[in-house]
């Protein structure tokens, strides 16, 4: 049996190893992935091989994309900010 | 009513409801556009479109899907995430964050979908920001309040 590190490499082997922990439950939340629901809420999730997987995934990006160029749209574009202070200008 | 739940108010009181909600469309039975908000007015055609087919391709997913036919549909991808619930009658589709919550986000789908179908509005409790203008503060109201709201009034 291995012995439980202890002391300055062991504290830092458990730090490592909850980051790369946190990493990795980072990436699988930004996995993609497709879920439907029927009359009673129950949840079941589209299989990446399924079929109508792509295409669902498809919809969605460009569903995302109309509403990121409409807000890209309405907002206002603002005038390019001029410098405060001429080189060597006065206070 | 004043207060009834149009068709074409349907996707901007969704997007009232969630701050996560950035955009919606509503559809009718036929599939046609009965309400949009969030995309600009030649886009929303393109977003009636995209929410049409997304349960056109969610019907062709279930066939290998036991249960029953699928009523809300979640699709998350990079930037975003596509929630979207039908009835026999509407198709409510919406583009939130990421950082949505799916059971929030899909509860107030089925909740405004059920308001436009019974015309009950959602109770909704009193915004903060705004409180009661005869409610305006003293020290003794001060004084009555309980120091934890939460647990309710207290006996006197």
């Amino acid at each position: 049996m291995r012995e439980k590190r202890k002391g300055p490499i062991g504290r830092a082997a458990g730090l490592a190893g909850g980051v790369a922990a946190t990493v990795r439950r980072m990436q699988r939340e930004r996995e993609p992935r497709v879920l439907v629901y029927d009359e009673t809420g129950y949840a079941r999730l589209v299989q990446p091989d399924g079929r109508g997987y792509e295409r669902l995934l498809q919809t969605a990006e460009r569903m995302v994309e109309l509403v990121d160029e409409s807000e890209a749209e309405a907002k206002p574009r603002r005038p390019r900010a001029r410098r405060a202070d001429p080189p060597g200008g006065a206070e | 009513m004043a207060g009834t739940l149009t068709p074409e108010r349907t996707a901007r009181r969704l997007c009232e409801l969630s701050a996560d909600a950035r955009a919606g469309v509503l559809l009718d039975a036929a599939g046609a556009p009965a309400g949009f908000h969030g995309v600009t007015r030649d886009r929303s055609g393109d977003l009636a479109q995209l929410a049409r087919a997304t349960f056109e391709a969610v019907d062709r997913a279930h066939r290998d899907i036991p249960g029953g036919p699928p009523e809300q549909v979640e699709i998350q991808v990079d930037r975003g995430t596509v929630y979207a619930s039908r009835t026999p009658t509407w198709t409510l589709a919406v583009v939130a964050r990421r950082t949505a919550l799916s059971s929030l986000m899909l509860m107030d789908l089925r909740a405004v979908l059920g308001e436009l179908e019974s015309g009950a509005p959602i109770r909704r409790s009193v915004s903060a920001a705004a409180p009661p203008a005869e409610a305006e503060a003293s020290e003794e109201a001060a004084a009555g309040e309980s120091p934890v709201p939460e647990l309710g009034v207290e006996d006197q």
